[in-house]
């Protein structure tokens, strides 16, 4: 009982984390339909930038992500504007190709810089751990996981209460429509995919605490999120949130019951088992395509 | 005794292998192509020959292991439209077929290439029923998390695979005068095999269907075309040769483990392969996979591999979605055609006008007296989207022989109504009766067969296929040797020919329908039906958003296709062209029929104007005339 419970709250956590990082790829799914397969590259790439600050100046890699997200923003502002807005029109397997491309070419840069070796960020705490019963909860989990939930509500205010998250729903809902109202959609795509590309960062920074990286993670990390999405229901918040907790619980249920070389697999059952019993997901819905190729 | 079996095999592909590339698929590239094609496939078939160098020998097995991969995934990719980002699984696939089944049973590894290609066909195949699901983005995820999957299985399933320590095959045995001879030549012939499978595809039937897939599946289903069947099938001969491809690779290096064999750089040198070169042409993923394994070569000579081949493939990857999207072939024939035709006009739009009833051959039109029996009968029909009731109990029926007018307010679920008798959605209640038939369990393409054509509201050809090449993509039936029947027949070719001259659109049966207006998009798209040769001709607003010219003469043609015995089903706002050619007249509202009726009844109708302008609209005259 008590392994069940560890592994159940250890895989809310995770979960917490998996759901901010999740919810960036969805965004960025239901305002522009591009499938972000650098969304991984992205958050290793934020596990490094913060890695290497906690090297230089002893950063804590949690209060790194005022840092890191900002520059995560910045960096997914301008390379959208570089890559994806020119091919915007282009039919979607176009911004799958280039967004895997953009994961590969990522993954040859950080090999250059950092290397392929395995890197981790070890603050002070990452040793302790919270006794509660016969629980052990480690500190940095429960530290990152909280930090993840209040990262990843601030982004539900954003989205719910500003102007910016209205446009932004606008733009996913009916992009001609929110065009004809005044939203100028290009440019609200290229804050959204700036968004979701600053929570990888946010993500990332937890992340490079919790597990140890190297460049060819990404991989790894791409497979969590989209089984995340795919059981969410792509485009969905709300199932991105409850697809990460899931994926967590699921997880670390793997890594206790069956044994933490199968772990990698569960994203991958999620997926086929989804796409063959649900293929909307949890919360997505089937829209009503003949209406619209309008 | 392993040796000798294994050179006769050899010996065997060598002699079939050479040839066919030069002969068979030819005839997709114009003249002067040929000989280089011909001059190509020659110099590669004769070079271990003339040359011992072993580097290169081995720099044209691996470009032709990527272009096996390649070729294979054009028939999905390129024909059929569905991304793949796990091809290379299926060579790693038929590396494990053959390691496993060298070490586990016995035989030389020749044996289990075929053993490896039945493998590879029959997994793709069941990720064709996935994919019967899995559209789109969804499909592309659904890639990814394949080729993890068997890397996963490779890593961890130890007793099988031997986990990360990996299969040593048995090094060849044969006399090192032969140097790589036999791996050569067997992947050439698998090359050879696989590009007559690729023309053979894209000539017939088989592969028109794949391309409508391609272009719109929802549509391609509503003129007959099983995309299931046809999906499946596709996965299935995409994966078999590269299976095999695989068999002989492992082989070959004669190592075999899980981060080698499912690298996921393979399957992005095999898409680049496909898209450098041109995707849904027959060479593009030849010429393609040379340049990779070129480059591949040079990234490891020259920038010592690891990160640079990331950078390289990476960045062209990137490079090639963004400045080069249709690829070399597609591209370079592209400008050579604007060099040819340049200075010369474009074909101008023609003035349609009525049409003379005379000049034409067109349907011998018959006296028919509007009979009793319903040819369509809806019974109950709902259909719910979240908490909106967009059909709630509608039922009706249209007499055979007649042209029925459907109309209602927007939103009334006019259109619905059309996708549930059609089957592009399914209904959650009630019932659909054709032809003596239930039909509301069966899929669109089988109501197409029985009889039922449709229409869309807002056009649906097939983009990128030719104004022909629309009409003619209509399927009657569905057997498995209508798969290789030539695409356009001549005999369909002339019927195709006969309903455009009958739409006024035979000028322009070799534009891509992309190019037309929507007004002529409207008249293929009757065209198209047509060919089906369907009892009930159902139109979604064919007179909206077109000129009044252009309404006159779409009457004209249902009057015309209705006295030759069509039965049509209209739904239309135009109240003049409703009223003046239909009879009777159905009007839904809030999902329901409401009225059915002779058009000057249902003018008076009290329910109907109340539906139409509300109940505090007095009116003085009677509505529509």
């Amino acid at each position: 009982m008590t392994e069940f419970l560890q592994a159940l709250i250890l895989g809310l956590l995770i979960g917490g984390v998996y759901a901010l990082l999740a919810s960036g790829l969805t965004l960025i799914f239901g305002v522009m339909n591009v499938i972000n397969i650098a969304h991984g590259a992205f958050l290793i790439l934020a596990a490094f930038v913060t890695w290497a600050l906690w090297r230089a100046t002893g950063l804590d890699p949690l209060a790194a992500i005022v840092v890191l997200t900002p520059l995560m923003f910045a960096f997914g502002w301008l390379l959208y504007n570089l890559t994806i807005r020119p091919i915007r029109r282009a039919p979607p397997a176009a911004s799958v190709l280039l967004t895997f491309g953009l994961a590969l070419f990522l993954e040859g840069i950080m090999g250059v810089i950092w290397g392929n070796t395995s890197h981790s960020v070890r603050p002070p705490y990452a040793n302790d751990s919270f006794r509660i019963g016969e629980l052990f909860l480690p500190k940095d989990q429960v530290f990152g996981g909280l930090v993840a939930i209040v990262v990843l509500v601030s982004l539900y205010l954003v989205l719910t209460r500003s102007w910016l998250g209205r446009a932004i729903r606008a733009s996913a809902v009916n992009p001609q429509g929110a065009e004809l109202v005044g939203v100028n959609v290009a440019s609200v795509a290229a804050l959204t995919f700036a968004v979701g590309v600053g929570s990888a960062g946010a993500g990332g920074a937890i992340a490079s605490v919790l597990y140890p990286f190297l460049p060819g993670s990404h991989y790894q990390w791409i497979a969590r999120l989209l089984g995340i999405i795919v059981l969410g229901g792509m485009g969905s918040l709300p199932g991105a949130v409850i697809g990460a907790l899931c994926l967590g619980v699921a997880e670390l249920m793997t890594v206790t019951y069956i044994g933490p070389e199968w772990a990698t697999g569960v994203p991958y059952v999620f997926v086929f088992v989804v796409l063959l019993l649900r293929p909307q997901g949890i919360l997505g819905t089937r829209l009503r395509e003949d209406v619209a190729t309008a | 005794m392993i040796d000798a079996g294994a050179t006769a095999i050899d010996e065997g592909t060598l002699k079939g292998g050479g040839a066919p590339p030069s002969r068979a698929p030819s005839s997709a590239l114009r003249s002067p192509w040929t000989a280089v094609i011909a001059l190509a496939t020659l110099l590669v078939a004769l070079f271990p020959v003339l040359s011992d160098d072993l580097y290169y020998q081995n720099m044209f097995i691996l470009a032709m292991v990527f272009a096996i991969g390649a070729v294979g995934l054009n028939i999905i990719t390129g024909y059929a439209g569905y991304v793949s980002l796990g091809q290379g699984a299926f060579i790693g696939l038929g590396a494990y077929a053959v390691g496993i089944g060298v070490t586990k049973i016995g035989g030389s590894p020749w044996v289990w290439v075929p053993v490896a290609g039945v493998l590879g066909g029959l997994v793709a195949a069941l990720l064709g029923v996935v994919a019967m699901r899995a559209r789109g983005h969804a499909f592309v995820i659904l890639t990814i998390a394949f080729l993890f999957l068997l890397q996963l299985l490779a890593t961890n399933w130890d007793g099988l695979t031997n986990g990360t320590g990996g299969i040593t095959l048995p090094i060849p045995t044969w006399s090192v005068d032969y140097q790589y001879w036999p791996f050569y030549y067997a992947l050439m012939g698998l090359l050879a095999l696989s590009l007559v499978l690729s023309w053979w595809i894209r000539r017939n039937k088989f592969g028109m269907g794949l391309i409508a897939i391609r272009e719109d599946e929802d549509k391609a289903a509503t003129v007959g075309v099983s995309t299931p069947t046809y999906k499946i099938l596709a996965f299935a001969c995409s994966a078999a040769f590269v299976g095999m491809a695989g068999g002989v690779y492992g082989y070959y290096i004669s190592f075999v483990d899980p981060l080698g064999m499912f690298n996921i750089l393979l399957s992005v040198q095999i898409i680049l392969s496909l898209l450098l070169g041109g995707r849904a042409t027959l060479w593009g993923p030849v010429l393609g996979a040379f340049i990779i394994e070129w480059l591949n070569e040079t990234s490891n000579n020259e920038f010592s591999g690891g990160n640079a081949r990331l950078l390289i493939f990476g960045g062209l990857l990137a490079l090639t979605v963004l400045f080069l999207p249709h690829g070399i072939i597609p591209t370079g024939s592209h400008w050579i055609e604007r060099w040819r035709t340049r200075g010369k006009a474009g074909l101008a739009g023609e003035r349609l006008t009525g049409i003379d009833l005379q000049e034409r051959s067109a349907p011998q039109p018959r006296a028919r007296a509007l009979s009793d029996t319903p040819l369509l009968e809806v019974k109950g029909l709902e259909k719910r989207f979240g908490g909106v009731r967009a059909v709630d109990g509608a039922s009706f029926a249209v007499p055979e022989g007649s042209i029925t007018a459907l109309i209602g307010p927007n939103g009334s679920g006019k259109t619905t109504v059309f996708n549930l008798i059609g089957g592009t959605m399914s209904l959650d209640a009630g019932e659909v009766w054709f032809d003596g038939q239930r039909i509301d369990g069966k899929p669109p393409w089988q109501r197409a067969h029985l009889g039922l054509g449709r229409t869309f509201q807002i056009t649906r050809l097939f983009p990128e296929m030719t104004v022909l090449e629309n009409v003619v993509a209509p399927l009657r039936g569905f057997h498995l040797g209508l798969l290789g029947a030539n695409a356009v027949s001549g005999r369909e070719a002339e019927r195709a020919e006969e309903l455009l001259e009958f739409a006024g659109m035979r000028k322009y049966r070799d534009v891509r329908a992309a190019a037309l207006s929507y007004g002529q998009q409207k008249l293929v798209e009757l065209a198209q039906i047509l060919m089906l040769d369907p009892k009930l001709i159902m139109l979604d607003e064919p007179a909206g958003g077109i000129n009044p010219t252009l309404i006159d003469r779409i009457g004209d043609m249902i009057r015309e296709l209705n006295a030759s015995g069509k039965t049509f089903l209209i739904v239309e706002h135009n109240m003049p062209f409703v009223l003046g050619l239909c009879n009777p007249v159905l009007v839904l509202a809030r999902g329901q029929t409401i009225a059915r009726g002779a058009p000057d009844e249902i003018q008076r109708d009290p329910e109907v104007l109340d539906a139409y302008l509300g109940e505090d609209f007095s009116v003085e005259q009677p509505v529509g005339a």
